[in-house]
């Protein structure tokens, strides 16, 4: 029983380790593709910037999915 | 690498000042300086911008309406420039060229004659025949509706009659025209409608010819359109008007053929010309245009540049054949941190770094004088790529796809450049397919354990290192060896800034950097160390090296240092983006094969299973494409180049004849 709840504990603590983080790059992304998106419709020159731009808040989902990784990790 | 450049002052006497911008022009070596902003600062009341000849801005206004002619011509004939040969090209603008803007402007007015004469006449007939064609198409289906209407009325004695389209949406305003129109002829008139199309409606109303004027006065302050047919039908009776139209629209298109044929022999016959000549203006105006950005005395003109050092020579032989002493070409040194900033930046890489200069597509040039990061990105870009997507299938269909663009599109320097990097990454994606043991995800694995084929393994299942890697499995290893990069990656950044704040003689830049350095060394040593990967003892040495490291740094930048510095130990955190993204695309490639196994029964579910199987691994080949590359671009542009990279002001843009296609 026991052990069956320090699993759960340890898939929901990396759930919330990838969720959340997520719904913050997603959140950033958003706000970021917006206004790019509006400069690169007055200044097509900016796309290839834009895209670097819009990819940058992605480190914290990715560090999302290490600490997630890690978590799993601590059940073995 | 970045080329090393010349800068020169051209003096010479003002008789001869256009032949030699024309002869520079010629040459499309020389970065021209804009002095017109540096006049004040050169001193003395002598020395003025370059003005005009009155007689130039006569032959710029009159080139200017030739352009627009022969641009409209163009348009006119739809001239498919990119397919014209651009030999032949060449050879009809050396024809047209003149070193006299007179003579060539006298020129290129014969050509625009002798088109003119060709093609005005069907050029006019055809709009105007199209315009007939549209109109009449318009009248015959309403003329086809009210026709058995006007039949109907033309029966009735003193009754006039008048058509209206309407549009459908409006359909409800005829109830409004019939209560007005009732009122005006005291109840003497009716209104007949018809559907032309989904989009009009056509209606006749008719009244007690008394009435027509009150009639057409009351119309004429309404918004609908009566049907007005053209003059020579308006007094033919109605049957024999649309038969008159039908007849029409049915031999226009003929005639237009034969127009369209015609203008087609004569883009055959004018086409070079006409290209040579719009060429020719460009760069006719372009030389023009340039004389502003020139200086002058009483008796000197006096032009200056950049141009690459191994062109100098070339200059000074032309101008010493062509004008002897009476042009001077003086070399100057670039030395001084403001010329540096000034200097346009021209790039000379050999082939294979050479097109990973698409990485400038998304950045400036380096600054003259700093260190060219391209051979950075070129060893990089394609490992980190590599890293990502690491799949045999994948990289043979990408490193194939990318030598296709590269080879196909080798005139399209975009397309050229992106298949070459496409081709290397693919390359090193097949590499660490085979360190993953991965052929479209885990096919190879299941096929072999389906033949019970033992796996090829190094090492057992619970050594650090064994091969094949299993991306799943072993991700501290995969963590290490995506932080291992990361170190490197950004310490050839630290290097690199420190060889340009050397360069530029700048001790606090090369201490900042270096500072930099020694904390992520001093970083690792301890991690190492206190993970016990190295003696114990070594934790504290790495700790000591990365204050030593941070004190350098705050000493070198300040606060700006220190915040660099520190950040730059999150920076290698970044890297972990190398496992996270391959993890995604190793995912996505075995939920494909599980799908297809699932399908895998019968003949209709391996029909599907192949079908699901194609369209999930092309989807993961293109997200394969797209999302590393923007990761592995993202790591060199944010986490390395951030670490030294001085944007160039300027891209060297020789003076040069271009004919407008650049």
């Amino acid at each position: 029983m026991q052990e069956a709840i320090k699993i759960g504990l340890i898939a929901i603590s990396a759930a919330i380790a990838i969720g959340v983080s997520a719904i913050a790059t997603a959140m950033s992304q958003s706000r970021i593709g917006a206004a790019m998106a509006g400069a690169v419709a007055e200044r097509p020159e900016l796309l290839g910037g834009a895209i670097i731009l819009v990819a940058i808040p992605e480190t914290m989902v990715i560090l999302g999915l290490v600490i997630a990784f890690m978590i799993t990790g601590l059940k073995g | 690498m970045i080329q090393r450049m010349a800068k020169v002052e051209i003096l010479g006497l003002k008789d001869v000042a256009l032949e030699a911008i024309d002869a520079i022009h010629e040459l499309g070596t020389l970065h021209i300086e804009d002095l017109s902003e540096k006049i004040p600062k050169l001193g003395g009341k002598r020395i003025s911008r370059m003005e005009i000849d009155p007689k130039y801005a006569d032959q710029v206004a009159t080139l200017n309406t030739l352009r627009s002619k022969v641009g409209d011509m163009i348009r006119d004939l739809q001239l498919a420039v990119q397919e014209i040969p651009k030999a032949e090209v060449q050879k009809e603008y050396d024809a047209i060229w003149s070193e006299d803007a007179d003579v060539m402007i006298s020129r290129i007015e014969r050509i625009i004659e002798e088109v003119e004469q060709e093609i005005k006449e069907p050029l006019d007939r055809k709009a105007e025949l199209m315009m007939e064609l549209s109109r009449l198409e318009t009248y015959a289906p309403i003329m086809q509706k009210i026709q058995p209407l006007v039949e109907r009325v033309s029966r009735i004695e003193d009754m006039a009659s008048i058509a209206l389209v309407i549009e459908r949406k409006f359909k409800a305003i005829l109830n409004y025209l019939n209560d007005e129109i009732s009122k005006i002829t005291e109840g003497e008139c009716e209104i007949i409608s018809e559907d032309v199309d989904e989009e009009s409606t056509a209606a006749l109303v008719v009244f007690n010819r008394r009435f027509l004027k009150q009639v057409h006065d009351f119309l004429a302050v309404q918004d609908v359109n009566q049907v007005r047919l053209p003059s020579d039908l308006a007094k033919k009776p109605l049957e024999e008007a649309l038969a008159e139209i039908r007849a029409r629209i049915s031999k226009i298109p003929e005639e237009l053929e034969k127009i369209e044929e015609h203008l087609k022999e004569a883009t055959i016959k004018y086409a070079i010309k006409l290209i040579a000549a719009r060429n020719a203006i460009h760069d006719r105006i372009e030389v023009i245009e340039a004389v502003p950005k020139f200086a002058q005395t009483d008796q000197v003109f006096i032009i200056s540049g950049w141009l690459p050092e191994d062109c100098v020579e070339e200059l000074e032989k032309v101008m010493l054949e062509k004008f002897g002493n009476k042009v001077v070409v003086t070399v100057t040194d670039i030395r001084e941190e403001e010329e540096l900033e000034e200097t346009p930046v021209a790039l000379k890489n050999r082939p294979f770094v050479r097109y990973f200069e698409i990485i400038y597509l998304l950045s400036k040039y380096p600054k003259y004088g700093t260190v060219d990061p391209t051979v950075v990105f070129a060893i990089f870009f394609p490992i980190f790529f590599g890293i990502m997507v690491g799949d045999i299938g994948y990289g043979v269909v990408i490193t194939a796809l990318g030598y296709f663009v590269h080879r196909k599109f080798r005139n399209k320097p975009l397309l050229s450049m992106g298949g070459y990097v496409l081709t290397i990454s693919g390359a090193w994606t097949i590499f660490f397919g085979i360190l993953y043991f991965e052929l479209f995800g885990d096919l190879l694995e299941k096929a072999l354990h389906h033949w019970h084929v033992e796996l090829p393994l190094l090492g057992s299942k619970h050594s650090f290192i064994a091969f094949p890697i299993n991306r799943l499995e072993a991700f501290t290893l995969m963590m290490l060896v995506s932080c291992a990069l990361g170190f490197i990656h950004i310490g050839v950044g630290l290097v690199i800034g420190m060889i340009n704040g050397y360069r530029e003689g700048n001790t606090k830049h090369v201490m900042e950097k270096a500072g930099g350095l020694i904390f992520l060394i001093g970083i690792l040593i301890a991690g190492l160390g206190l993970a016990k990967y190295i003696p114990k003892f070594f934790g504290p040495v790495g700790i000591v090296l990365a204050l030593i490291g941070v004190v350098m740094a705050t000493a070198g930048a300040g606060m700006g240092g220190l915040i660099e510095t520190i950040v730059s130990a999150g920076n290698v955190l970044s890297y972990a983006r190398l496992i996270a993204v391959g993890l995604a695309s190793v995912i996505l490639a075995q939920v494909s094969n599980d799908l297809t196994r699932q399908l895998w029964h019968g003949v209709f579910g391996v029909i599907v299973g192949i079908v699901v199987a194609v369209l999930l691994h092309t989807l993961a080949v293109v997200i394969a494409m797209f999302s590393p590359s923007i990761h592995a671009l993202r790591l060199n542009l944010v986490e390395s180049f951030n670490k030294f990279f001085e944007p160039a002001k300027f891209r060297y843009e020789p003076f040069r004849k271009t004919g407008g296609e650049e």
